[in-house]
């Protein structure tokens, strides 16, 4: 589905991706992972086009996306929250979904002024669909709350409520268990295997939190540096001598043991 | 039950406000109540349409009565209502799109020149045709016209300043708007397109024989001068209730949603799918339309228009009233617009006026241990003069003890109830 092949960013002299090249298949819950600074944020901004790779080539659903500006590439299906939340603070949360809805809702200009019946069908359509995506993330119950009075773990599921809202085929979840307490974090393991088995939704998922990680993911690739270092289900990323090196530094395994 | 004791509370305010304006048009004590319930019927919370019959019972029976004998109250009433459009014009792009634009009386210019030019003799200096263009219809062509070339320049504006934000923007914007002006400052030679400083005058207004014979049922000897205040009052009125719809109507609409998802964040707003040039040149086009269609009745309201009306400060003037009312809020920008220019014509005139009197007749302020003789004060002394102070005091006081603006923009409810 979506297939990453040998790209490479540079940040001034700073390598922030190293010809990384990863494919995920439709379907699966595909987790990145890597210790602070090793660029998977950085790899995200670029599948989603705020950064182009300066070399390689990202295709998706067959498709090449590595030059397109993240406008288009969110409408190819490709959704994404964001590490540091980046919600629509002043707009309500139901509000906040809605402009997830802004590219399927289809009317002009001149439809919206003079509130044709193209335009009520479709806000109405959006309507029921946004109310839908809130009941999906539990948030039907504070649709009409400001998005910045949310507490930590609510707007993170209304990032990614607003995300979906997009109808992404891929959605891209970059570290939703930060600042979320132990319940929340089990909650949010529930939501991703219903994103992908309810939703039939492909995810890509950076995450720190190692549970939630080894909980839900079906691979993992491991990113060290800006260099992929491993990639495998998770019982072979545990017992990955590189990944143990990567995050505790060199000799751990033998200390450990 | 509250609601509606308050609903009768204020439609009886507005009648007994009416009758009071309409007995004695000439007192300024009368006009403050109805303002006070025009201010109330913006603000409270009370259903749409007693809102609305009260204002607009006030707006339409009773200041057209009361201004058949005191014209300057439609003076008054179009001088806001102008200000009321650009303020709203203004308010789509700075308040909802959170675009800082400091060009914006450019708009204006464009909308008052594309009028001026062709509503009289001027446009015979570069082409040929019978000017001025007199006829009923052709007031209302060049008024379509204008909101047309104003949304264009609009776009043609916003499209340099597209990669800008914030306080780029804003200097990018505050040079395009002095373009515009020095154009139509110095576009008097090589071909003279808009006559330089001296301005045009007189321009057209379009005739209005059926008002006027409308007036002469009521009044045999209504004049002309008093036919066209009320003509432009009621014009303004129709122009600022579209305006407001339509506001409203792209606020729920994905434009206007868009349009607040960028001024938040353009990086989660672009996720979505909203691509930035086309949100933005929707909201330039679409605050600079606004102001366009004003720019043509100002025009035809003044029968002169030079390059000074299109100043600076004029555009900070507008952004003020916005920044006052609160941005991004409909209402707060009729509120701002009113409060400014009543400030501007009324206030700050009615003060003068009264120190004056107090100097011409020596009033002597005795309290005891401080005695002041007015008819020592300087005739330099005058609040008219300090507009602009007032204003920037105004502004900073705002700042300071209530940023979001008088009345706060609101996001808008759900309305689950409304068809469940």
């Amino acid at each position: 589905m979506l297939e990453i092949a040998a790209i490479s960013l540079n940040f001034g002299g700073l390598a922030a991706l190293e010809d990384v090249s990863l494919k995920v298949a439709e379907g699966q819950i595909f987790s990145v992972i890597g210790p602070n600074g090793a660029g998977k944020s950085t790899l995200f901004n670029v599948l989603t086009g705020i950064y182009p790779p300066a070399t390689g080539a990202i295709h998706f659903l067959g498709r090449k996306i590595s030059k397109l500006p993240p406008q288009r590439i969110a409408r190819r299906g490709i959704g994404r929250t964001f590490q540091n939340i980046r919600l629509f603070g002043s707009m309500t949360v139901f509000e906040n979904v809605l402009v997830g809805r802004h590219t399927h809702i289809r009317y002009t200009y001149a439809d919206a002024l003079l509130h044709t019946p193209r335009y009520f069908c479709a806000e109405r359509s959006a309507r029921d669909k946004v109310l839908d995506l809130l009941n999906f993330v539990g948030l039907e119950a504070r649709a009409e709350e400001l998005a910045r009075n949310l507490s930590y773990g609510d707007q993170r599921r209304l990032e990614i409520a607003r995300a979906m809202a997009i109808q992404p085929r891929l959605l891209l979840l970059d570290e939703p268990a930060a600042g979320m307490n132990p319940r929340e974090t089990d909650a949010l393991k529930a939501l991703i295997r219903a994103l992908r088995d309810e939703r039939r939704i492909t995810i890509l998922l950076i995450e720190h939190h190692m549970q939630v990680v080894m909980a839900v993911s079906d691979r993992i690739a491991v990113l060290d540096h800006g260099r992929l270092i491993a990639e495998g289900a998770p019982a072979a990323i545990r017992e990955n001598p590189a990944v143990i090196e990567a995050y505790l530094g060199p000799g751990a395994k033998e200390s450990l043991a | 039950m509250k609601t509606k004791l308050l609903s009768i509370l204020l439609l009886t305010l507005a009648c007994a406000s009416g009758a009071a304006l309409c007995s004695a048009p000439r007192a300024s004590w009368t006009l403050l109540p109805v303002l006070a319930v025009l201010f109330l019927c913006l603000t409270m919370r009370l259903p749409r349409t007693v809102r609305f019959t009260a204002g607009l019972g006030l707006l339409l029976i009773a200041i057209p009565f009361a201004g058949f004998t005191n014209t300057f109250l439609f003076e008054l009433g179009i001088q806001i209502g102008i200000f009321s459009a650009l303020a709203l014009g203004l308010n789509v792009v700075v308040g909802m799109a959170g675009l800082l634009d400091l060009g914006y009386a450019a708009f204006f210019a464009i909308g008052a020149y594309t009028w001026a030019i062709f509503g009289s003799t001027q446009a015979s200096y570069f082409m040929n045709g019978n000017f001025p263009l007199a006829g009923w219809p052709y007031f209302y062509l060049f008024a379509a016209l204008a909101v047309l070339t104003a949304a264009i320049t609009g776009i043609l504006i916003g499209l340099p300043a597209l990669r800008l934000r914030g306080d780029y923007l804003a200097v990018v914007t505050l040079g395009l708007g002095e373009v515009v002006r020095v154009l139509a400052n110095n576009l008097d030679h090589p071909v003279n397109i808009t006559n330089g400083p001296q301005g045009i005058s007189p321009v057209e207004r379009p005739p209005i024989p059926w008002l006027m014979d409308l007036l002469h049922i009521f009044n045999p000897d209504a004049s002309p001068a008093l036919g066209y205040a009320l003509f432009f009052y009621l014009l303004v009125i129709a122009i600022i209730g579209l305006v407001v719809l339509i506001n409203v109507r792209l606020d729920h609409s994905r434009f206007g949603r868009a349009w607040v998802a960028i001024r938040e964040d353009e990086i989660a707003a672009r996720a979505m799918g909203i691509s930035l040039t086309r949100t933005k040149l929707f909201a330039f086009a679409t605050g600079a339309a606004f102001s366009g269609a004003m720019g043509a009745v100002f025009a035809a309201k003044q029968r002169f228009i030079s390059p000074e009306s299109f100043t600076l400060l004029q555009s900070i003037t507008i952004l003020g009233m916005v920044i006052l009312g609160g941005m991004g809020s409909i209402r707060g920008a009729i509120l701002g617009a009113a409060l400014v220019t009543l400030l501007n014509i009324e206030v700050l005139k009615s003060c003068s006026d009264f120190l004056n009197t107090l100097r011409q007749t020596g009033f002597v302020l005795d309290l005891g241990f401080f005695q002041y003789n007015f008819a020592l004060l300087p005739s330099q002394l005058e609040p008219a003069k300090y507009e602009r102070m007032i204003f920037g005091l105004i502004l900073v006081l705002m700042m300071i003890f209530r940023p979001q603006g008088l009345i706060p923009e609101v996001r808008h409810r759900l309305e689950l109830e409304k068809d469940d």
